[in-house]
């Protein structure tokens, strides 16, 4: 109860942020709270959150994967480039491929990370430098094109009211958390990013559970790519490029540790609504689009400089712990 | 206990592999021969030999961090801050370069400054870190100026960048004389080798009274000076400015570091490998061209050196 109390409050403080900017925005210029202009939020908002989704379930197992940028270029410039008519069949096949080939890419990931212990970041720099290789021989410069009938579903409203969208964010987020809080899976997770030792120890299968976080990355890299490209109604094979940034911004301002085993997806939405706010802000205010660029990297800055002090106290506990199995050992 | 310490046989380790790189490179002028005669001349030669020590001059910082175990992803908009500013101050104005190479190296010195101190007193993650950084490097050279690059390099830089002194390009001379400093800043002196403690094992160099924290600082300040500084000589290379030219060099750095068998862990290799790795990844470059490959085609191909070396380095690591 106590663990779940502290949880709550541990995201508060990125809803507050959020809420706060949102009403700045809001009193700067009034249009901002129309009910419009929430649905165009919520639609912006998307291919974000999910890349951010992507990032936690690396984030927390202790690794980092840098492919997500080149996962949602490349599934996006598939999707773009598959020619589906209109048929409800067809349009569950034509999301069935680009969800396949993120699924593929996050495998490998993992399977290179996991099984032959290479670092993360590397590994998941050289494939995102493929892949973006890939994605720029099928389409080379941004096009193709997308049925117009999967743009008007995706940024439609279910019963002429609830805006798909805001659906998208609900229901995805909430299947996230339940993969992450309420599985063997999940609870997998958590445990080979406090400790991979320990949880080896404690029976859990750590290679296979790491290949599969990188596989579930890859498949939420690749509905973001899906979804941009319905939005967009085309294809960019570049799309992709600044998630990367964007998308260890929004999981470490929604609260991931950088270290693993700690956060989840709760914060996320707040955290991106944050990202995404900052530059309408700035719009608002009159400031030059240049400055986004400066802001973006100090809110990183700022928000892991603000979790910093609390890995210092968890290096810290595990030094003490690795001097007292020690001590142990000696006696 | 062990403590790691640099052996003969280490050493010996260290010299095949630069022989084994060696040999890549005359295989390649070999085959880059076959397939277009004149690939091998002197003066084509010369010419990759120049655009390899712009990914050189970069690789001393990247090589510098990665063997304190860290990495720096902002070279690529450090490279390019250094480019366009180079072009702004210099202004075709002779008189104006030794002011804004000293004030570039400075700018570029506090964004390194941040990045450090970030590293190595918040205790942040260098990759996210650098990131962040390079965020702050894009807009401040954006902001700076207004979106729209202006100036060109003066005679003297375009000498240094474009040039040729005594039947070399003028910067491959600039490029041998700063390998020698690096290298020898490895190898002789004392923070040179504290370095490498850090990457080997930073709680111990710590203990053992190594001022790891200012030392890895440091290292993130040279690396963005040694960036700017390839930004500025590069703007000498292209006379005008133009954004995202930076745009390759953080993977071509770190390609190079890679091929050249500097761990990513940190703690051992060298800067002489990361030379021969920047000589071969431009020689790619120039054959994957010569055979009509496409951009895409490049990219795939430098993705998976990088995967292939490290497959490699790891298995002898592993033997080892």
């Amino acid at each position: 109860m106590l663990e779940k109390q502290r949880n709550a409050f541990m995201y508060l403080p990125v809803y507050v942020a959020a809420i706060a900017i949102y009403l700045l925005a809001g009193i700067l210029q009034p249009r901002f709270l129309t009910w419009n202009n929430n649905v165009n939020l919520f639609t912006r908002i998307v291919p974000l959150l999910f890349a951010g989704i992507a990032q936690t379930f690396v984030l927390l197992t202790g690794g980092i994967d840098l492919s997500v940028g080149s996962i949602i270029g490349l599934t996006n410039v598939i999707a773009a480039s598959l020619p589906f008519p209109d048929t409800g069949m067809n349009l569950l096949l034509w999301a069935t491929v680009p969800l396949l080939v993120g699924a593929a890419i996050g495998l490998s990931n993992g399977v290179i990370i996991s099984r032959w212990g290479f670092p993360p970041f590397i590994v998941t720099f050289a494939t995102s430098t493929i892949w973006t290789g890939v994605a720029l021989f099928i389409m080379d410069v941004p096009g193709g094109e997308i049925s117009i009938s999967i743009y008007r579903t995706i940024t439609g409203k279910l019963f002429g009211v609830i805006p798909v969208p805001l659906l998208i964010i609900i229901g995805f987020v909430a299947f996230a958390h339940m993969i992450l809080r309420h599985t063997v899976f999940g609870r997998s997770i958590y445990a080979i990013g406090g400790n991979k030792q320990v949880a080896k120890e404690s029976g859990i299968n750590v290679s296979r559970i790491e290949m599969f976080s990188y596989m579930s990355s890859g498949m939420f890299a690749a509905l973001g790519g899906m979804y941009l490209s319905a939005i967009m109604i085309s294809g960019d094979p570049l799309v992709g490029d600044p998630y990367v940034m964007n998308s260890i911004a929004i999981a470490v301002i929604g609260g991931v540790a950088l270290i693993g085993g700690r956060g989840g997806v709760q914060g996320l939405i707040g955290a991106a609504y944050i990202f995404y706010l900052i530059d309408n802000l700035l719009n608002l205010l009159g400031v030059s689009t240049f400055y986004q660029y400066v802001a973006k990297g100090l809110v990183i800055i700022l928000a892991l400089t603000l979790t910093s002090r609390e890995q210092g106290f968890s290096m810290k506990r595990g030094l003490l712990s690795v001097g007292r199995k020690a001590k142990a050992n000696l006696q | 206990m062990q403590l790691p310490k640099p052996t003969l046989t280490d050493i010996l380790k260290q010299q095949k592999v630069l022989i084994l790189l060696f040999c890549v490179v005359i295989a390649m002028l070999m085959i880059g021969e076959l397939l277009a005669p004149g690939f091998s001349s002197f003066q084509h030669i010369q010419t990759i030999l120049r655009t390899a020590s712009f990914v050189g001059l970069a690789a001393i910082g990247q090589t510098l961090v990665i063997l304190t175990g860290g990495i720096d992803l902002t070279i690529a908009s450090l490279i390019t801050l250094g480019q366009i500013f180079g072009c702004l101050f210099v202004n075709t104005s002779d008189a104006n370069l030794w002011w804004a190479i000293l004030l570039i190296l400075l700018i570029g010195g506090v964004f390194g400054l941040i990045s450090g101190l970030g590293v190595s007193y918040l205790k942040i993650s260098p990759l996210v870190m650098t990131l962040a950084v390079s965020s702050l490097v894009n807009g401040v050279t954006l902001i700076s100026i207004e979106g729209a690059p202006r100036g060109r390099a003066s005679p003297l830089l375009e000498r240094m960048g474009a040039g040729s002194v005594a039947g070399m390009p003028s910067m491959v001379w600039i490029w041998l004389l700063l390998s020698a400093i690096v290298i020898l800043f490895l190898r002789k002196t004392i923070v040179g080798r504290q370095i490498y403690h850090i990457g080997t094992n930073s709680t111990a160099s710590r203990y053992s009274g190594i001022r790891t924290a200012q030392i890895r600082t440091m290292v993130y300040v040279l690396s963005a000076m040694c960036s700017v500084f390839t930004g500025i000589l590069l703007a000498g290379n292209t006379a005008r400015p133009f954004l995202g030219i930076g745009k390759e060099y953080t993977m071509w750095s770190i390609t190079a570091v890679v091929i050249g068998g500097t761990s990513m862990a940190g703690g051992s290799g060298g800067y002489l490998g990361s030379a021969l790795g920047a000589i071969i990844i431009i020689m790619l470059e120039g054959l994957l061209t010569v055979i009509n490959i496409p951009e895409a085609g490049r990219k795939i191909a430098n993705g998976l050196i990088i995967l292939i070396m490290i497959m490699i380095y790891y298995r002898q690591n592993r033997k080892r």
